[in-house]
């Protein structure tokens, strides 16, 4: 069936489709974005499918095949389409099904009918058949025929890869609104609950999947998105936490049977080992300890064991490290300091993991806000970051046409100026040596914008200096004072001393001045409202005024002078 | 957006201090930067219309 193109016929969902795992949800009546479980109860629905006898079987069934049916259950090929089988790294697929060139795109070769044949089947076959099983689960539990949708994709997702998907989506009955970037998602989800305030600011989002990770640095602009910066890693994954649990318990197992051998040699031991060892990464996330307890590990010897959570952590500390790292490489990216992120939202399945989030918690300032589940009672369950952005995002445009959606999202539209440095006040003095500077539009905003400031005045009142300046963030760095050393025979002193930091704090500086405006007989303890207008062309529009009071004054500064090659 | 509370206190004028209108321009803004918006949220949604109807935030808010 071809999907619906009439906007009223339209059932849209959101749609994440990871490698590791997919998720549906759909905008209620009331605007909330709710994530739907499928048939087996999984609202993360496994991205596999596997063939047994001819018949599919889709998410946490097909997973359980990985274990005795290998060769015809299919995982991790997202990343696949589009590509060319030169540019792809197979790894993932080691233990199901694998890739194989086939003419110009990517196959895999299962036996997915009742014969005893193989077919080559595409990835973007399998896509199809993946996406098809999310429109049923969703229309299903929607009770209604599902036929739109908005997907999420990582920020390098090129366009070879949306076309492929787009097109495996259509063969699934799904019409696609729009691909939207998953960080970006994240955001959006955050931003759409009721208690959310507009806010400039810089996001980070860190995802921290299955197979990658994917970090972006976002500047939020009164709810208006613009990434800064953004860095993937494939080393970095769920995966090599998944490897640390196995690495451990294997060994475990081989110290105590020692004539079993070592699971982690055999296929079907070590598609075991792998699975429980999730599952025991996932327990970890709640429990301070988890139980590992296989069947039949390897030699028909049974394990069971039981690990706790510091164990973990120190096991798989470095991964932790490392990915903590990856952010603050995304923020050095941007141009930015630490100091300069208001928030990270961290996402993805593995930021459950506590230590995920301290290990990045550590490495920035505590004026960063850290949302996930062990840092922020209010935090989105991080698997369902993307998924509920895509919800949200569908509801908001399923009633427009296909053609006014792309022209929105044409670079006519979406390229767009942004300041190069913030734009604010002086406050206390009006030499720009010793004023305070306060940021009314930031650096990195895209025009045009307006923006209001409420500012105090002097105690006294009288005629007040209204000086509009551009202004550098400056990264103040104070050592802290060399302490006299007394003799003393406590090696525990020495410790502290060593541990005494720098202090680094975010202050500005005034770049360039712009204008002055003088208010006159301003009442005492009255305030006054700053407001600036930046057009796209750059001209300056203020008002100055007393709030409550009469009057006010008006200024109008030109743009900046157009270069010879007509940049402004 | 909600207007940016401030509570240092504006400067006092300073003495003899003149400007037609009680305004006296100086500089101007430094070149923007050309960047990609995100096409995503109902803020951006505002933003698209605003641009495809050549229409001012007050005229926007009217
Ligand atoms: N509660 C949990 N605690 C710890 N890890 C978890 C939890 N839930 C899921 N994970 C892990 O998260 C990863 C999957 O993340 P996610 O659902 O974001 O996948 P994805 O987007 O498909 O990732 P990718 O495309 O990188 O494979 C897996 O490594 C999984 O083991
Ligand atoms: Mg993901």
């Amino acid at each position: 069936m071809s999907a619906e193109a009439d906007p009223t016929q339209r059932v849209a969902i959101g749609i994440s489709f990871g490698n590791s795992y997919s998720s549906i949800a759909f905008t209620s009546a009331e605007g909330k974005a709710e994530v739907i479980a499928n048939e087996d109860g999984d609202r993360q629905i496994p991205s596999i499918l596997s063939y047994v006898g001819g018949e599919e079987l889709h998410a946490g069934q097909a997973k359980g095949q990985l274990v005795r049916n290998t060769k015809n259950t299919v995982a991790y090929f997202r990343d696949f389409l589009g590509q060319d089988f030169k540019s792809i790294d197979p790894t993932p697929c080691h233990q199901s099904a694998h890739p194989i060139q086939h003419e110009s795109t990517i196959g895999f070769k299962i036996q997915d009918s009742a014969e005893e044949t193989e077919n080559t089947v595409t990835v973007s076959e399998i896509t199809t058949r993946h996406l098809k099983r999310l429109r049923i689960s969703a229309s299903d539990y929607l009770g209604k025929n599902v036929n739109a949708a908005v997907i999420t994709v990582p920020t390098n997702f090129a366009d070879a890869q949306k076309d492929a998907l787009n097109k495996a989506a259509k063969e699934a009955g799904l019409e696609v609104l729009q691909f939207i970037s998953e960080p970006v998602a994240a955001v959006l989800a955050y931003d759409a609950r009721p208690e959310a305030k507009l806010a400039d600011k810089v996001v980070v989002v860190a995802d921290l999947g299955g197979i990658r990770s994917d970090i972006a640095v976002i500047a939020s602009r009164g709810g208006i998105y613009t990434v800064l910066a953004t860095h993937h890693d494939y080393e970095v994954s769920g995966s090599v936490l998944d490897q640390a649990l196995m690495d451990h318990f294997a060994k475990e197992f081989i110290k105590k049977h020692k004539s079993a051998g070592d699971p982690r040699e055999n296929d079907r031991s070590l598609a075991k080992l792998k699975l429980e060892c999730e599952a025991v990464k996932k327990a970890l996330s709640i429990g301070t300890s988890a139980n590992f307890s296989v069947e039949s590990l390897a030699n028909g010897v049974d394990f069971q064991a039981t690990i706790n959570r510091s164990r973990y952590e120190i096991l798989a500390s470095k991964n932790f490290a490392a990915f903590a790292r990856l952010v603050t490489h995304a923020v050095e990216k941007a141009n930015l300091d630490p100091l300069d992120v208001s928030e990270i939202i961290l996402g993805g399945g593995n930021s459950h993991t506590p230590k995920v989030a301290s290990a990045v918690r550590n490495l920035f300032p505590e004026s960063t806000i850290v949302l996930a589940p062990s840092t922020s009672s209010t935090a989105i369950n991080p698997s369902e970051l993307s998924v509920r952005g895509a919800a949200i995002q569908a509801s908001l445009i399923q009633e427009f046409e296909l053609e006014d959606i792309e022209q929105s999202t044409h670079p006519a539209v979406t390229v767009t100026p942004h300041t190069a440095k913030a734009v604010g006040i002086l406050l206390i003095s009006g030499d720009e040596g010793t004023a305070v500077f306060h940021t009314i539009v930031d650096a990195e905003t895209p025009l045009p914008v307006r923006r209001t400031a409420i500012i105090a005045t002097p105690r006294e009142g009288g005629n007040v200096l209204l000086k509009l300046a551009e202004g550098l963030r400056h990264i103040k760095i104070t050592k802290p004072e060399p302490r006299v050393r007394e003799p003393s025979s406590d090696d525990e002193d020495d410790e502290s001393e060593e541990e005494e930091e720098e202090v680094r704090e975010k202050t500005w500086k005034v770049d360039a001045v712009l204008s002055e405006a003088a208010l006159k007989g301003v009442k005492k303890g009255a305030k006054i409202e700053v407001q600036i207008n930046i057009g796209h062309d750059l001209t300056v529009n203020a008002i100055f005024r007393e709030v409550g009071g009469k009057g006010g004054v008006r200024g109008i500064l030109q743009g900046p002078k157009v270069t010879q090659n007509g940049s402004a | 957006m909600a207007a940016v509370q401030i509570s240092l206190p504006l400067p006092v004028l300073p003495e003899g201090w003149s400007g037609e209108k009680d305004f006296k321009p100086i500089g101007h803004l430094s070149h923007a930067t050309d960047r990609n918006i995100e096409p995503v949220g109902p803020h951006f949604l505002a933003h698209a219309r605003r641009k495809r109807h050549k229409r001012t935030f007050s005229e926007d808010d009217r």
